[in-house]
């Protein structure tokens, strides 16, 4: 019955002592034929005759022990371990391939591996709590097809309802969004980032702290009696100098004292969504007092929370999911929100929410494609390299042929070799993405940190896990056998009577190996021409970012946001209070609202103008917004305090808009229709002023159309405000005079310059892609170029015998070198050809995306056919390729005659 | 005469449940005797019968020193061994009565 497995094991066991039972065997053989020889003595023969007679009566010991080491090991294994052995003595044979090889390969596989890390950090890694695998969070989809962090948050009400009705988690766990809160630390104050969590946050997920205890079901029972904290371990190791006695000491909240009841370990950094650690923890119930002014718990559309969720053992996600749903309508038909619910969703918790999206995945699929061309550039290289070397072994091969090796066993053989070179290759490059990887995140950090107004600070584990660690070998294996496979089975295919015979002719070197190789090299010129070109036009658009205007003032205008509270009637009283107190507030030039502020969104609503439409930016601004920003109205006028207030039907367009659909026209006076609903709602505005045309939808460009529409404070809620100068300390008596009107506004008070907020954003991005893109862009050129290289260099050693015989005919240096040339540049003149045809498309395509008025520019306003990028890189890229082929072809040339006549 | 397929292996089998613990040759020479030399094995042919048993754990193997004092490996059968010789001899005795009476039955007149 398990006798199978008794052989299995004993076969198992003897791939890893052969020598041993060899030998073994070799003395119980040795013990057999003597024992026989000593019986036959014993009858009378001599030692001779006797040994004689044993060997004859025992059959061929050779045989016997040939037969004996087959069926003790497992065969295959036996093979692949020697095919292995040979490969490695083969690549030690050609270090300087090999190394070249290995190199290649850890470039082309490190770049995939990084960003795998990246995507694997991301969207893979589970969160750092007990069992993430049965940790889900909820998601909820509305009927009005609104997206975003929305869609995670869930009221107090809701948790209540949920975990006491569900009969799918076996807990229930609410940790609020982050806030932040004024902190009085003995010694020091500032504000602190926080998290409201339910009782059972840390026991329930199984996080364990690292010093003192975490919160008590006692302390989530009633509002505002239990002050306790715990303290997350950056905060304690950074702000509190790993103070080993903070159990027990108090940190003041917002005027509250809280204790420090734990400190969580090094390991723990928080649940997600986004990955950010807080500096610490509070029971929800401490609410009021944490973040006071609001009110999350009581009100059943207050959604401040996200849910995590641990599956029962024995359910699953969908009943999971069926469930909730029952449970969101029946909350929703008890307390009817004003945008319903359609679904709630349970998905494995991961550090980042929005990565199940299919723009996510389709972000991440478009990544992996640009840096699966360069691995492909690298295999194609090593193709060729590979054609090159089997081209020098076909000696070697037709011998092996000829004593009786099948194809399949050579071309086994082949692929082992080219097997190991990758997994060197993979292991290379596995270390180099480890760095890269680091380097990548310490890039996104600072971007996110130098545009982000608040302290965030993204959290991820980069060490490579097992799943990174399985990437890079799939990728690794494939890659072998991708570019192992057609030079395997090209070299294996020869005919062994004509390889034999081939003495010195060079000529008749196969005409379809040196097709495919002109293929695999026209194939990576042109992906790294595509490569070039794309990084071209973007670092062009990069250079032209740095110094774009937006054509209004952005260090002198200052955004301000705060939260107002959550009582609907009292937040507007103490917004049109604040707004009243900051327009007398001498420091502030100007005051004015916006719907959107500029760089920060768009609408995008269609257009009627007379029976043509389209489609136009718009904003609602009150009626300082041009003074504010400095927006020139060149003719016509703003709109009026009453006209704002009134919401009246006049509109200011821009010079572009103007031009654009009343051409030769005077604009003031004409009449537009917008579409204020995408559902039909149009509305007829009158264009009583025309303003300058700026960049206020993104930097990349000019605003192809804008529609300035006035609303007062009735619908306006973000204040701008331009100061006199551009220096911080100008918002002092601006925080001053809104801390005197209501204290609960400073702890969630926002201010920044557009320049800092939103602009300097902007020119990030563009340099974020420049830098990638060129990133590549050197990566594929620096491969191509040894690509071509290698290949002029083999092809050039192969004719060296058809030059001399040139050059004895009479034929000039300036000829040969003439003719080498030229034949090999061929494959990458059509390569760069189809590589320009290629980056011409992709231009095209991001061109195309721009019809829409909203889409930003990657490349700043530069042509998608920018001849400057498109001529000038194809001479680069030609030169490159010329002196890649020019070395080896002078090589070539100063061969002497005689001796080439000898070659081979 | 030459040994039937896989019958060299219940030679073995029952040879080591008779005799007790034997080395190769030790094994090799009794089957001869046994068959009064009617078969006549290539005695090299025995190891590869000894290491299927072996690898099947019906029979264990340990060096130990002959009657004339040379070290020689000797083969002893285990317990799985007298189990699966058991069934096998009830089969060998199945099978030969059947083939038995099949060839009575094809010498007709």
């Amino acid at each position: 019955m398990f006798t199978w497995l008794s052989v299995a094991a004993s076969r198992i066991q003897a791939i890893f002592s052969r020598r041993r039972m060899d030998d073994d065997f070799d003395r119980e053989v040795e013990a057999h034929l003597e024992l026989f020889a000593e019986e036959s003595m014993r009858r009378g023969m001599t030692r001779g005759e006797a040994y004689r007679e044993a060997r004859r009566h025992f059959g061929g010991v050779t045989q016997v022990k040939e037969v004996q080491r087959e069926n003790r090991g497992l065969p295959h294994v036996d093979t692949i371990l020697r095919d292995v052995r040979y490969a490695a003595r083969m690549l030690r044979k050609s270090p300087g391939f090999t190394l070249v090889a290995i190199l290649t390969l850890a470039l082309g596989i490190g770049v995939n591996t990084t960003l795998f890390t990246a995507f694997d950090a991301v969207a893979l890694k589970p969160l750092p709590v007990k069992n993430p695998g049965n940790v889900v969070r909820m998601e909820r989809w509305f009927a009005s097809g609104n997206q975003g962090n929305g869609q995670y948050l869930f009221s107090y009400r809701e948790y209540l309802d949920y975990r006491d009705h569900n009969r799918v988690f076996s807990s229930l766990v609410a940790a609020s969004w982050l806030f932040s809160a004024l902190a009085e630390l003995p010694g020091q104050h500032g504000k602190l980032t926080g998290q409201l969590v339910s009782e059972n946050y840390f026991s329930d997920l199984g996080v364990n702290p690292m010093l003192g205890r975490t919160f008590l079901p006692e302390e989530n029972r009633t509002p505002g009696t239990h002050p306790v904290v715990v303290l997350s371990y950056p905060f304690w190791r950074v702000q509190c100098n790993r103070d080993p006695q903070i159990l027990g000491k108090t940190i003041r909240l917002n005027d509250t004292a809280f204790t420090v009841v734990g400190v969580t370990g090094e390991q723990f950094i928080g649940t997600g969504n986004p990955p950010q650690i807080p500096d610490f923890w509070a029971p929800l119930m401490m609410q009021a007092q944490a973040a006071p002014g609001q009110d999350w718990l009581n009100e059943p559309g207050s959604r401040w929370f996200q849910f995590f969720g641990r599956l029962n053992p024995e359910t699953g996600i969908k009943q999971a999911q069926a469930e909730m749903i029952v449970l969101a309508r029946q909350f929703e038909q008890a307390h009817p929100p004003a945008d319903k619910t359609i679904a709630v969703t349970v998905e494995r918790a991961t550090y980042f929410g929005e990565t199940n999206t299919l723009q996510f995945r389709l972000f991440i699929a478009m990544l992996m494609l640009v840096v699966g061309m360069v691995l492909l550039i690298a295999c194609a290289n090593l193709a060729n390299m590979l054609l090159a070397r089997a081209a020098n072994r076909h000696k070697e091969i037709a011998v092996r042929l000829a004593l009786g090796a099948g194809r399949g066993r050579l071309i086994r053989q082949l692929l082992t070799e080219s097997v190991l070179l990758s997994l060197a290759g993979g292991a290379a490059g596995l270390l180099f993405s480890v760095w890269a990887s680091r380097l990548l995140w310490i890039g996104i950090q600072q971007g996110l940190q130098s545009f982000l107004w608040s302290k965030i600070e993204l959290v991820v584990r980069l060490t490579p896990d097992i799943r990174v660690f399985g990437y890079a070998l799939a990728v690794s294996l494939v890659t072998g056998i991708v570019f192992g496979l057609a030079p395997a089975l090209q070299s294996s295919k020869r005919d062994v009577s004509a390889a034999l015979k081939e003495e010195g002719s060079a000529f008749g070197q196969g005409v379809r190996k040196s097709r495919l190789r002109s293929f695999l090299l026209a194939a990576q010129v042109g992906v790294s021409m595509l490569l070039l070109v794309s990084a071209g036009l973007l670092v062009r658009g990069l250079l032209r970012s740095e110094t774009a205007e937006t054509g209004f003032e952005t260090r002198k205008v200052f955004l301000l946001y705060f939260n107002y509270g959550s009582d609907p009637a009292k937040a507007h009283e103490l917004y049109k209070r604040a707004v009243g107190r900051l327009e007398t507030l001498p420091e502030v030039r100007h005051l004015t609202l916006a719907e959107r502020p500029p760089m920060s969104g768009t609408w995008t609503p269609p257009v009627r103008v007379d029976t043509r439409e389209g489609r136009t930016l718009a904003n609602h601004v009150s009626s300082s917004f041009f003074d504010t920003l400095g927006i020139p109205i060149l003719r016509g006028r703003t709109f009026t305090r009453q006209e704002c207030e009134t919401e009246a039907n006049v509109a200011v367009v821009s010079e572009a808009a103007a031009r654009s659909f009343w051409p030769g026209q005077d604009s003031i006076g004409k009449r537009a229709k917008l579409d204020m609903n995408f559902r039909g709602k149009w509305v007829e505005f009158e264009v009583v002023g025309v303003a300058k045309t700026v960049r206020s939808a993104n930097l990349s460009r000019v605003d192809p159309s804008y529609f300035y529409l006035p609303a007062g404070t009735a619908q306006l809620n973000t204040i701008l405000i331009r100061t006199d100068s551009d220096s911080r300390n100008a918002l002092t008596p601006v925080r001053t005079a809104l801390a005197a009107l209501d204290k609960d506004i400073l702890p969630s008070l926002i201010m920044f310059s557009l320049e800092d907020g939103l602009v300097q954003k902007q020119r990030l991005l563009a340099k974020t892609y420049g830098m990638f893109a060129v990133m590549l862009a050197v990566l594929a050129l620096a491969l191509a170029g040894v690509g071509i290289y290698g290949v002029m260099a083999y092809s050039v050693s192969q004719r060296t015998r058809e030059i001399g015989i040139r050059m004895t005919l009479g034929a000039t240096r300036a000829e040969v070198l003439k003719s080498v040339i030229v034949q090999g540049l061929r494959p990458v003149f059509i390569g760069a050809l189809l590589g320009l045809a290629g980056a011409a498309g992709v231009s095209t395509i991001l061109k195309a995306t721009l019809v829409f008025p909203g889409t930003s520019d990657m490349f700043f306003g530069v042509s998608a056919f920018d001849p400057l990028t498109f001529i000038g890189l194809s001479c680069f890229l030609g030169t490159v390729a010329l002196i890649a082929s020019a070395i080896p072809a002078r090589r070539a040339t100063k061969v002497d005659p005689m001796v080439a006549l000898r070659w081979e | 005469m030459d040994v039937l397929q896989g019958t060299l292996d219940l030679m073995v089998l029952k040879t080591l449940d008779a005799m007790g613990e034997m080395h190769g040759y030790g094994i090799a020479r009794r089957i001869e005797q046994v068959s009064e030399d009617v078969l006549q094995l290539n005695q090299g042919t025995i190891y590869a019968a000894l290491l299927r048993l072996v690898q099947r754990g019906w029979i264990k193997s340990a060096w130990g020193v002959s009657e004339s004092n040379r070290k020689a490996k000797f083969y002893s059968i285990t317990r799985a061994g007298r189990k699966q010789l058991d069934t096998e001899a009830k089969n060998w005795a199945r099978i030969s009565s059947v083939i038995g009476r099949l060839l009575q039955l094809s010498t007709r007149s």
